[in-house]
């Protein structure tokens, strides 16, 4: 299968030469078609600063980015909002929805910026929303909803466009558990309808197991890979916790 | 630690707030260079003819009142300050830090920063003087120099003024910020802004204009007379039933739509009652403005206050402006339902681009500050009347000071308390001419002359409406035209000519011609000249309540009765202020004024000095004292404009971030940006510069007379270009610092 998205020899560095940090070392891998995968890691081990550059809201330092044939690295400045809003879509941990729109409108917003006809933008909204059991708040503002309702609305704004690729960046961080696992069902069960392709950032092990494939990062570089396979999630979870463990974080000094 | 904590936050806060920094430097520096005339080292080089004193005490009061409104600007950014860092003083207190200290921590910082913006004002206000010493100096037609100078008495009034300013709002501030509770403070920013639908304003503005509305129904009752009047034409029929029936009906409007609501609670909402009121509003604001442009079309007359102002026009402008205040309430109390309206019956706009982002921005901001932006329209709406009207006003006075002091001395009679006949003055004021010669003043042309009554019987008529003209023999008349540089005239032997005030209209002048082609005298039939003058010759020179004065040849004079005794004087210097007062002093101990018992000639002495001083003095006071609360309300006006988007700068760097990363385009988010602020702008300065316009044109035709004798329609047109061009730049200054901030804030 083709790669949707593929990372060559990244690195990120930031600060001057008397202060250099390096956030990314050197990372490379990629994502297939309809893949679900997670990035996982301890605080500071450059996942987040990994998400904005593959969203092109950062710049890398060197290596290269391809999104199918594109090379995200070499777009320039005015070509990034084109790129983002053709091929990308966002879910945040913090939701970012507009508190002066309805969930509606706030969804609807994305095509709209995408210059979609009149007449599709009702029926795709309402389609998505269905999905996303959020039908019933459409006409509702954000301040009049639950958290998990609001990253649902997130969700589907993310998705109403059919991006090529859906960065995920701590989704279930603000939710409670209950919420967080119907996000997660619901980000399953899109990739596995829509066969969406989805990249997960996430510290949480059991967000991750919901994914097919983990990329455990540590001081900016890929520590090691799972696959999920054949397994059950429970399963998947287990070995989770067991990298973790192994790579120093995890729950190994927890009775 | 605690002064670093003030000088870190004083830092933020003069980058979030450096519009309101901005601002009260500039009004400090208005309000130093204002007060600085009145400074007791203020001493401009000027002649001994001029006394700046008298000037003092009116524009300090006046500098004074019109900045206390500036509390309202600093009670309002604090309120706003205070409101954004709720939740930073919530972790304060809750790292353990007394409510008391933050308070006081906070109230150091905003009077430690209001304190540097005015001593910066004070420096700045030092160059202003100078510019306000040159307004003044060229009111008085002398040339300025340079001369900077810093007054102590106005530092310290000005340091002392704006110190109980921000201590006054700090202290309230303080107060405010020891009684919130610190778990109100930490979830402040989680709270919305308050509904508008709680809002008690438009109700109470809708029972006020009730009353109003009450009071314009009641004034088109008392002229009920008028309206069955067959002489008036259709349009001035049309005007006053208008103005009748319009508030007849939006007065019943209300009734109406109470019996309504108790039979149906729920359909009747307050919005039906508003929606047909503020049409009908419309149609009053039509009739009431009607009203000047269709009296002076058919000469109707509602009645003329002393001022010479009539009354009907004022009470009509009452009406107009009431309703113009209620027009604007209601529109922008409805303006944001109107644009959700729009937005839901106009998908194909509403969902084009970014329009559903910039509907959502306008609406949310429109619906929880409405009664922000009528203040701020409304404020505009004065600040701009003030300056469209300043010029007309003291041109007015400019050119009635051109028309009353022709002569260096003055002195002119009336005889309206004069009873018999042998108490009419007949004395040629030696003592004037004794004055003179004792302080070296040396007279170059000089003439006494009595004005006569065409007939004797006349002096017995007293009815101000029908009082006579006065007449001046031939010789006495020319003698004056020389003394002014005009060219003496002739008159045929039974003939008679008409010399006019400036201030007669065309229309008057030419019924009173036509109707006096021939006079009867004492002395025979005289019959009119073809030839009038219209040369300004002093405004003593005609009888009371009268705007004409006969010219007789002298032989006729002679066999009438001289009821007054003027003596016009020129003088080949000017006469000195001192010494014009102590004329005054001197003529008035010898013949006064009011004369004893009510019964007697009133003697009037004016000097050119004293009239150009006194008269300059007054004019310079109301043009500079209304452009300085045109300023200051403008400058307010914009401030709080610019804040409301500025302040909640943060809020909107999250939005226009979401629509970054949703992959809008840079130059769309500008184009949105400029769209949004245009708006802000826009609204409310549209709304005022509309309202403005109607009130001054209302105002110009009610004093058009006054426009035609004094300044001239194409001198005001220039002047209130000249105002425009001024406030359009100081709109576009803010506009655009607003944009540049607002783009910086809301910049990755």
């Amino acid at each position: 299968m083709k790669p949707v998205l593929k990372l060559e020899h990244i690195q990120k560095y930031y600060g001057n030469e008397g202060n250099l940090t390096q956030a990314i070392q050197d990372i490379s891998f990629c994502v297939e078609k309809g893949e679900f995968l997670a990035i996982m890691g301890a605080s500071g081990s450059g996942k987040t600063t990994l998400l904005n550059c593959i969203s092109t809201i950062d710049t890398v330092s060197a290596g290269r980015i391809y999104l199918e044939q594109t090379d995200v690295t070499d777009l320039k400045p005015k070509q990034l909002a084109r790129f983002r809003r053709e091929n990308l879509g966002f879910i945040f941990q913090d939701f970012n929805l507009l508190d002066t729109l309805t969930l509606e409108e706030n969804i609807s917003l994305a095509l709209t910026i995408n210059q979609t006809p009149l007449h599709e933008i009702g029926p795709r909204v309402q389609e998505m929303a269905v999905r996303l059991n959020i039908a019933e708040f459409l006409h509702k503002y954000p301040y009049q909803v639950s958290g998990g309702q609001k990253q649902r609305c997130a969700c589907a704004r993310a998705l109403i466009g059919n991006p090529k690729l859906l960065l995920a960046d701590e989704p279930t961080g603000a939710l409670d558990s209950h919420a967080a696992q119907m996000l997660l069902s619901t980000l399953l069960g899109i990739n596995e309808t829509l066969n969406a392709t989805i990249l997960l950032v996430t510290h949480d092990a059991f967000s991750a197991s919901y994914a097919s494939r983990i990329l455990f990062l540590k001081d900016g570089r890929v520590l090691t890979e799972l696959n999920k396979g054949c397994d059950s999630r429970k399963v998947f979870y287990e070995k989770i916790l067991s990298v973790l463990t192994m790579s120093g974080g995890g729950q190994t000094n927890v009775c | 630690m605690y002064a670093k904590l003030i000088l870190r936050n004083m830092k933020r806060s003069a980058k979030d707030y450096l519009i309101y920094i901005v601002t009260l430097t500039i009004c400090s520096m208005l309000f130093y260079a204002f007060l600085s005339i009145t400074s007791r080292y203020y001493r401009p080089e000027v002649g001994a003819e001029y006394d700046f004193t008298i000037l003092g005490s009116n524009i300090k009061l006046a500098v004074v009142c019109i900045t206390l409104l500036l509390l309202f600007l600093i009670r309002y950014v604090n309120n706003y300050m205070l409101r954004r860092r709720q939740k930073e003083f919530a972790i304060q207190s809750v790292l353990g830090m007394e409510q008391r200290t933050i308070a006081w921590l906070f109230f150091a910082e905003t009077f430690i920063l209001g304190a540097v913006c005015v001593l910066a004002g004070i420096v700045l206000g030092m160059l202003c003087s100078q510019l306000i010493t040159a307004m003044l100096l060229s009111q008085y037609g002398l040339t300025f120099r340079l001369s900077f100078m810093l007054f102590p008495d106005t530092v310290f009034f000005t340091v002392c003024f704006f110190a109980l300013s921000l201590l006054a709002v700090g202290l309230f501030n303080v107060r405010t910020l020891r009684r919130i509770k610190v778990i109100d403070m930490l979830y402040a920013d989680r709270q919305n802004d308050p509904q508008l639908a709680d809002s008690r304003y438009m109700p109470a503005a809708t029972v006020l204009h009730g009353i109003v509305l009450l009071t314009m129904t009641l004034s088109g009752i008392s002229k009920l007379h008028l309206y069955y009047d067959p002489r008036f034409p259709l349009p001035a029929r049309v005007m006053f039933w208008g103005n009748l029936l319009s508030p007849l009906l939006a007065f019943t409007w209300h009734f109406i739509w109470l019996a309504a609501k108790a039979v149906r609670k729920n359909t009747w909402n307050f919005r039906r009652l508003l929606v047909p009121e503020l049409i009908l509003t419309i149609l009053n604001i039509c009739f009431s403005a009607s009203v000047p442009p269709v009296c002076a079309r058919y000469h109707i007359s509602f009645g003329t206050s002393a001022l010479g102002f009539d009354t009907g026009a004022n009470t009509y402008l009452m009406f107009l402006l009431s309703d113009l205040i209620y027009l604007i309430c209601g529109i922008f109390y409805l303006a944001g339902e109107v644009i959700c309206l729009w937005k839901e019956k106009r998908p194909a706009h509403t969902y084009s681009g970014q329009n559903l982002f910039f509907f959502g921005q306008i609406i949310s901001r429109l619906t929880t500050t409405a009664k922000t932006m009528t203040l701020i329209c409304l404020t505009l709406v004065l600040s701009l009347f003030l300056f469209l009207v300043a010029p007309a006003l003291t041109e007015w006075a400019s050119g009635y000071l051109e028309i009353r002091a022709l002569y260096d001395v003055q002195i002119s009679t009336a005889y309206n308390n004069v009873y018999d006949e042998k108490d009419l003055p007949t004395k040629g004021y030696e003592p004037v001419s004794d004055f003179l010669e004792e302080h070296g003043i040396e007279p170059d042309m000089d003439c006494t002359f009595h004005l006569y009554l065409p007939r004797r019987e006349e002096f017995r008529n007293r009815v101000k409406l029908d009082f006579p003209v006065a007449a001046i023999a031939l010789s006495d008349y020319n003698t004056l035209r020389t003394m002014l540089g005009y060219a003496p005239v002739t008159l045929g032997e039974k003939e008679f000519a008409t010399q006019w005030h400036p201030i007669a209209t065309a229309d008057y002048r030419e019924k009173f011609l036509a109707e006096h082609g021939t006079v009867k005298t004492d002395a025979g039939v005289l019959t009119g000249s073809p030839v009038y003058y219209t040369e300004v010759l002093g405004e003593t020179l005609y009888n009371r309540y009268t705007d004409v004065i006969y010219i007789f040849p002298d032989a006729v004079c002679k066999q009438l009765l001289p009821v007054m005794q003027n003596r016009y004087l020129q003088t080949k210097e000017p006469i000195a202020y001192q010494d014009a007062l102590q004329l005054q002093e001197t003529f008035m101990e010898r013949y006064p004024e009011e004369p004893a018992g009510h019964e007697g000639v009133n003697y009037y002495l004016r000097t050119r000095t004293m009239q150009v001083n006194s008269s300059k003095a007054a004019i310079f006071t109301t043009h500079a004292m209304m452009a300085y609360s045109g300023v200051i309300l403008m400058v307010i006006c914009l401030t709080i404009l610019s804040l409301q988007q500025l302040s909640d700068a943060s809020q909107y760097r999250c939005r226009f971030g979401v629509l970054r990363k949703l992959g809008v385009e840079e130059r769309d988010i500008e184009k949105l940006i400029v769209k949004q602020l245009r708006i802000w702008f826009g609204l409310p300065v549209t709304a005022a510069v509309l309202t403005a316009a109607v009130l001054a044109a209302y105002f110009f035709t009610t004093i058009r007379d006054q426009i035609t004798a004094y300044i001239g329609f194409r001198t005001l047109a220039a002047q209130i270009a000249v105002t425009a061009l001024i406030l359009s730049i100081l709109l576009v200054c803010y506009f655009l610092s607003t944009w540049i901030l607002f783009k910086r804030a809301v910049g990755e």
